[in-house]
Formats: C-alpha cells, sequence, structure tokens
C-alpha cells in the first residue's frame, strides 16, 4: 500500500479580535506573528500546513473543538502559548513559534510554566505535532495522557542553533507591538 | 530509692525501636522513644550499629547520657527471612488474526457492519458488503476520500479498520458514517478477502453483538459445533468499546494454562505435592492439610524453585546452619493478575492474565543475640541482656493498652512476615509467624497496575489517592475536594496522585482513582486480612478464633490508614474486639516489644 500525498498551503484568515471563550471543549492554538505568512515551514521544512492539519487532527480525533488565534505583539514561545490559554475556555492551549518550536500551556500556570515543552524544533515533525494536539486535547478533557515523549538529540543545537537564530530574528521583526491577538481561521487546500 | 536508667530495645524485620525508662522500685517512667532502620537480618550481629544508635537518639530524645544507662534490654528475636515470587499460569493466543480485540480511546462512527475484508487501494474491484483495510502511511483525507468515492460508485462499504489513530478524522469527513476501529497497529496481518464484522458501541456503552456467542453465530451463520468453538472469541471481547472479528478456517483464540512447577509440602507426616498453577486456592487448600508445615520446596528450575532456594541461601549466610538444616516453615500464596501482551494480537492487545504470587517464611532457632547483647554492651558501656521473648514482651507491651485484658493476642503486622502471639488467662503465651505482609502488598500493587517503579507502588500502598483536577484543587478518592492557595507542580497536573506528606505524587498509569483504589485495598485484604485470621487461628485456643477476646495490631502497618479497619472487618463475625495497640496508652502501635521488656525488668526485679 503506498500512501496518496499532495502538497497543501495554509492560510490564515482574520476574522476579528480574539475573545476570552467559554466553551470547556475547546484547545486555542496560538501562532506566532510570522506563522503561515511570510514563512510557510519550520526549521527543518515540515509545512506549516501539515503543522496546522496535524494539531488540528489530533484535536478533533479526541472530539474537541479548536480554534486559532495569532499573537502579533510577541514572538516568545511562553507568552504566546500562555495568551492562548488565557483565551481558551478549556484554559489549555497550544503555543506555536514558525521555527516549530511547541508547547502545551495552562492557564493557572505561571507564564514562564508550562504542561509539556518541544524546545528541539528540528525534532519536531508530522506524527509528534499530531500527538502534541491530541494531548492538549485529553487534558481539556480531564484526562491523564501520556506525556508526549521528547526526543533529544545533542547534535541538534550544534547543527541548527545558527539556522534557528536567524529564524527568530526574522520572526521578531514581524512583531507588530501593541497589537492584540487576533482570531484566525485556518484554510488548508490543496495544490 | 534510687532512680535508674533502663533501655528497652526491640529489633524487628525492618525496624528498631529504642524505650528509655527511669525505673525506681517496682514503678517506670518513660522518657523517650526511637525508631531506626533495622540493620542486617534481625537476629544477628549486624543489628548492633542500628540497636546502638536507637538507643542513643532515645536518650538524647529523653535528655539524658549514655553514662546514665544502666541496663539496655533486648528482645529474643529469631531471624525471620521471607521471599517472593510470582508466577503467570495464564497466557492469551490468538491464531490466525482472527480477532482484534483493543480498546482504541477513540474508535469512530457506531454499529455493526458485516462484509469482506478488501485492502483500501483494492476497492475498485470489489462487490458486496465490504470491509476496508487501511495500512500504515495512509492520511485520514486520503482515507475518507477514497471510501466517500467507493460509496460514489455504488459499494456498499460498511465498515473500517485503521492503522493509525484516525477513527474519529475518517468518520468526521465521510457522507455516509460507518463503524471504524483504528490504532491496529499490525493492519497488514488482517487477512484479506474474509468475511469479518467491525462493531463499535455508542460513547459509554459496550460492544453488543460480537461480545455474545450467538450474536457471533447470527452474523457468521454457525452451526452449533463452531458456536462453541468461537465462545471463547466472545468471552475475549466482553467489556470492549469495539472489536473486529474475522472469520478464518481454523482461527481461534485460547486461553491456555503455562504450567510454571510443582510446589511440595510437607507436614503432619504427609509430603503432598501441588502444581502452583493450579491457583493460590489449590495451594492453600493442600498447605492446610499439611499443617503444621515441616518444609517446602519447589520443582528445580521454576522460578518458585528459585525462590525458595534463595530463602534458604540467604539463611544459610545468615546463621551459618547448612542449607540442608533449614526448613521453610509458612507458604502464602495470593492470586493477582498480570497485564499482558496477547500473543498474536494485531494492536497490542492486553489482557490480564492469572497469576500466583508466593511468599515463604523460614526461622531458625538459633538466635545469636548473646554476641548482640555483648557489643551493644561494648559500645554504650552499660550492662546489656535478653530481657525476654519477641511474642511474650509484645503481648506484654500491648497489654498496657487501655481497655484490654488477658486473654489477649496480637498481630504485629510487618514487612516480610505477619506475627501473631497469644496471652491466655493462665500467663502461658505461644506465637507464629506467617508468610506475607507489606512488601507482598507493594509487589500485588506494583504487578498489577504495571507499575515499572517500586517507589511508586509503595506510595500507592502508603498514602491515600487524589485526582489532581486544576492546580488548585484536587479530588480525593472519596469524593471530596481540596482546595490549595498555591497551585500545585505542573508535573501533576490531571493526574492520578497519591497525597505523600511532602505533597502529591503521581502514579503513572491510564487507569482511573476508583481502580487503582480497588486495585490497593484488594492487595491489602488479600495479605493482611486473610493472614490475620491465619496467623490468630494458630494461636487461638482450640484454633476458634470465637476463643480470643482482645485483639491488638501491632507494627509499621498498624498505622495504616485502612489496613486496621480491613482486618476488623475480617475479625467482626468472631465476637472479637479488635483495634489498633496503644502502648502505655500514648505510645500507638509502635514500641511495644520494647516497653513490655522494660516492664518486665521491672516486674522481675
Amino acid at each position: 500500500m503506498t500512501a496518496p500525498t499532495a502538497e497543501r498551503t495554509l492560510t490564515l484568515n482574520e476574522v476579528g479580535p480574539a475573545k476570552r471563550a467559554s466553551r470547556p471543549d475547546e484547545v486555542v492554538v496560538a501562532v506566532s506573528p510570522a506563522f503561515a505568512d511570510p514563512f510557510t515551514k519550520t526549521i527543518v521544512d515540515v509545512p506549516h500546513a501539515e503543522v496546522i492539519r496535524q494539531i488540528l487532527a489530533g484535536i478533533e480525533e479526541q472530539g474537541v473543538h479548536a480554534r486559532m488565534i495569532k499573537v502579533w505583539d510577541t514572538a516568545d514561545l511562553a507568552a504566546v502559548a500562555h495568551t492562548g490559554a488565557r483565551l481558551s475556555g478549556s484554559g489549555i492551549s497550544i503555543g506555536l513559534l514558525s521555527r516549530g518550536t511547541a508547547m502545551i500551556h495552562q492557564r493557572d500556570l505561571p507564564r514562564l510554566s508550562n504542561l509539556e515543552l518541544f524546545p528541539q524544533s528540528p525534532l519536531l515533525d508530522a506524527e509528534v505535532f499530531r500527538r502534541i494536539g491530541s494531548n492538549a486535547a485529553q487534558y481539556a478533557k480531564g484526562e491523564s495522557p501520556a506525556p508526549v515523549p521528547t526526543r533529544n538529540d545533542q547534535m541538534a543545537r550544534p547543527r541548527w542553533q545558527a539556522k534557528a537564530a536567524l529564524l527568530h530574528l526574522k520572526e521578531f521583526e514581524c512583531i507588530v507591538a501593541g497589537r492584540k491577538p487576533v482570531e484566525v481561521e485556518p484554510v488548508i487546500t490543496r495544490a | 530509692m534510687t532512680r535508674r536508667l533502663v533501655v528497652g530495645v526491640d529489633i524487628g524485620n525492618s525496624t528498631t525501636e529504642a524505650s528509655v525508662a527511669a525505673v525506681s522500685g517496682d514503678s517506670a517512667e518513660y522518657l523517650g522513644t526511637a525508631l531506626t532502620h533495622t540493620t542486617g537480618v534481625k537476629g544477628t550481629p549486624e543489628n548492633t550499629d542500628g540497636a546502638v544508635s536507637a538507643v542513643r537518639r532515645a536518650l538524647e530524645r529523653a535528655g539524658r547520657t549514655e553514662s546514665e544507662v544502666e541496663t539496655v534490654l533486648l528482645n529474643e528475636a529469631t531471624p525471620v527471612i521471607s521471599g517472593l515470587a510470582m508466577e503467570t499460569i495464564s497466557e492469551t493466543i490468538i491464531t490466525e488474526s482472527t480477532m482484534i480485540g483493543h480498546n482504541p480511546a477513540t474508535p469512530g462512527g457506531e454499529g455493526l457492519g458485516v462484509g469482506t475484508t478488501v485492502a483500501i487501494d483494492a476497492l475498485a474491484g470489489a462487490s458486496g458488503p465490504t470491509i476496508a483495510v487501511v495500512g500504515a502511511g495512509w492520511d485520514f483525507d486520503d482515507v475518507a476520500t477514497e471510501l466517500n468515492a467507493a460509496t460514489e460508485r455504488g459499494l456498499e462499504v460498511v465498515a473500517a479498520v485503521l492503522a493509525h489513530d484516525d477513527a474519529v478524522l475518517v468518520v468526521n469527513r465521510l457522507r455516509v458514517p460507518i463503524p471504524v476501529v483504528d490504532e491496529v497497529g499490525a493492519v497488514e496481518k488482517v487477512p484479506l478477502g474474509m468475511r469479518a464484522a467491525v462493531e463499535v458501541a455508542p460513547p459509554g456503552r459496550t460492544i453488543r453483538t460480537l461480545s455474545d456467542s450467538y450474536g457471533l453465530a447470527s452474523v457468521f451463520e454457525l452451526d452449533p459445533d463452531q458456536t462453541k468453538q468461537v465462545s471463547p472469541v466472545a468471552r475475549a471481547l466482553t467489556g470492549n468499546r469495539s472489536a473486529v472479528v474475522v472469520r478464518t478456517p481454523s482461527g481461534d483464540v485460547t486461553d491456555r494454562r503455562i504450567p510454571v512447577g510443582t510446589l511440595t509440602l510437607t507436614g503432619a507426616g504427609k509430603t503432598l505435592q501441588v502444581d502452583v498453577d493450579a491457583g493460590a486456592e489449590a495451594i492453600m487448600e493442600v498447605l492446610g492439610r499439611v499443617q503444621p508445615l515441616d518444609d517446602a520446596t519447589g520443582e528445580a528450575g521454576t522460578h518458585v524453585g528459585g525462590m525458595l532456594a534463595q530463602v534458604r541461601d540467604t539463611m544459610t549466610d545468615v546463621t551459618g546452619q547448612p542449607a540442608a538444616e533449614i526448613r521453610i516453615r509458612d507458604v502464602l500464596a495470593v492470586d493477582t493478575f498480570v497485564p499482558k501482551e496477547v500473543r498474536g494480537g494485531l494492536a497490542g492487545e492486553v489482557a490480564p492474565e492469572n497469576a500466583v504470587a508466593l511468599a515463604a517464611m523460614v526461622r531458625t532457632s538459633r538466635s545469636r543475640m548473646q554476641v548482640v547483647a555483648d557489643e551493644v554492651a561494648a559500645a554504650l558501656g552499660c550492662r546489656a541482656e535478653i530481657g525476654g521473648v519477641e511474642g511474650e514482651m509484645a503481648v506484654r507491651g500491648a497489654l498496657t493498652t487501655p481497655g484490654t485484658a488477658v486473654p489477649i493476642a496480637v498481630l504485629d503486622l510487618g514487612g516480610g512476615s505477619t506475627d501473631a502471639a497469644l496471652l491466655d488467662r493462665d500467663g502461658v503465651s505461644s506465637a507464629v509467624h506467617v508468610a506475607g505482609a507489606g512488601e507482598l502488598v507493594t509487589k500485588l500493587i506494583g504487578s498489577e497496575l504495571a507499575l515499572d517503579d517500586r517507589e511508586q507502588a509503595e506510595a500507592v500502598k502508603r498514602y491515600p489517592l487524589a485526582k489532581v483536577e486544576s492546580f488548585f484543587h484536587v479530588r480525593h478518592e472519596d469524593g471530596t475536594v481540596q482546595f490549595f492557595p498555591e497551585p500545585l507542580p505542573s508535573h501533576v497536573f490531571a493526574r492520578v496522585v497519591t497525597m505523600t506528606p511532602e505533597g502529591p505524587a503521581p502514579v503513572a498509569t491510564r487507569h482511573s482513582v476508583d481502580h487503582v483504589r480497588r486495585v490497593r485495598r484488594e492487595a491489602k485484604r488479600k495479605v493482611f486480612a486473610v493472614n490475620a485470621v491465619r496467623a490468630l487461628k494458630q494461636v487461638a485456643p482450640g484454633g476458634s478464633l470465637r476463643m480470643l477476646d482482645f485483639v491488638v495490631l501491632l507494627g509499621g502497618s498498624a498505622l495504616d490508614f485502612e489496613i486496621p479497619d480491613l482486618i476488623a472487618d475480617a475479625l467482626a463475625g468472631f465476637g472479637v474486639v479488635c483495634g489498633i495497640g496503644n502502648v502505655h496508652g500514648s505510645e500507638g502501635p509502635r514500641n511495644a516489644v520494647a516497653t513490655g521488656l522494660v516492664d518486665a525488668h521491672v516486674a522481675g526485679s
């Protein structure tokens, strides 16, 4: 059996200011300023369309609702994720940087803490993003998921640090100081 | 009248306790107590270090110095060594990939679909009711597109089996919803072109058709003989929310007994053999026929044989007695289960397999306490003597519990063995040791919950459970909610935890609080409640528990939050007053022996 593959593109359509919701069955996916535009893939070329598709799939498979927001005034992962968590009806959020670094956050936690952190962006692939979505949804349901196994590669730092720094600088340039987070609707189209 | 300082020291299996008293005439005033770990095996010269440090700590608490001590009293303790072994005695084997009985957390759709298994890329050539089999590497969007296209062409797709965790995703994208079972890791082994059935129950329900023998017979049009054959399949699927059954020519699910060797028990002039895989009940029944037990041996080359040999070896090392002279004096068998992966399963199905846990105990009459006494005397510069036999001293200490009277029985709930002693109206005392105590409970909890970490199993045994529901509150196992002013650490969020004195500690399990609690209580009941009755019967006059009036619980496990209740429940039917010892009305269940030693000394002098 072979799997048919397809190229997909992701557009984030702004639908208005991000509001705090009260439905307890939602997970907020909060992305950084450069996510999907101008960046389109992570540090190891996983398309943003695939990242979002897998995260949303992981959440949907658990029967939980997902909502996406874009944070404009910071590119700090903890701040992005915590902003999402405070807006989330369940209090659970997934924070994402354009280069792929991810985090599961909860609104009652201190901003610099987290439920699960995936710090080595070069090691995150589609499967890991699916499991991040799945775990976040399980936290929202009050279940006790086993944490997603974090991979560790001693060589990731020396190999990727320079590229990560450049990507961070570029992302930093996309920050719009003072702009409030906006709710976005992800549109994934097949090429 | 001069006041003399006397210290009673009780060397137990796991702890050494010391109690300092100022004695004048025939009265003793208790000044302080201390507790340390026992060094070495009880009743051996290695105990000296622990005994000396316990005495020093007790003196420190009492505000006295070593030079004031006149006499240190030790108990006559005989070494008791216990061993544990666990044997899995059943296994489930699926042949010809007949059945997928795992329970994915999120199956898709609901209902029953019966058809022929066809690979998803061969749907074009299929006809009639079809069950699509989707291998690894297929994306959920593509699967949904393929299935929708097939339905559009007029093919009757009635169900699907997926390799990945995609069932809800696929069903959400289908025009006609069908039952879908996912997370079938070895989906490539599903036989194609065979008649099969897929059933998914609504959330919170379990399947009704495939878990029923006649349900299977109806689905697969079986005759009575074939129905007999498939009944194990139905039984194996009971309680699942989803299942797949494939009908193959000789596919089967068997529940096989694993021969794990025999146990030979000698006693009362008889030698009897029992197969360990017969289960705990059969073993204990045979054990009852050879009481009092003289010796037990296991078949060479089996775990049980190895365990019993090791207990013997340890005792040889400790006492210097030849192995041939050492006798296993008691055995406790407990039925348990171990979650094991099913052989031949396609989705990593786990079945609870039966297992037997065995605890064995050996004691000798050769005590070397005089050596310990001499060494303690040398270390502390005072007199040290053996003040009495452990069991008698324990009864004596227990008798100081308010509300007790002779005849009195004590139950010392330890780590390796459960000990009982009786003092009757004539002042005659008797004592027994039986195998199985706290260590066995920890082992049962660890294996039934599949905890890799012994510390976690120990924590589950010792502390009540709770579920961390938010960073600011937990729900305890009895349903009460407790709030915290400070947020709890993030590693315990949403987890089942044990409420230790250091705060909540996570338990690595997917089971609910209720399940973990049931396992914990059942393990304690199977060991302590059973052993309490067993041990007391051996000391009770005529073996009748009704002849006992007062039973006092002593030892570390008497401080447990539920073991005393479980034992009291077990003894309630015999009209026995049972409770936790409170030595001198203030010391609790600890220090009974140390206190008894001092009291005996005072009475004797």
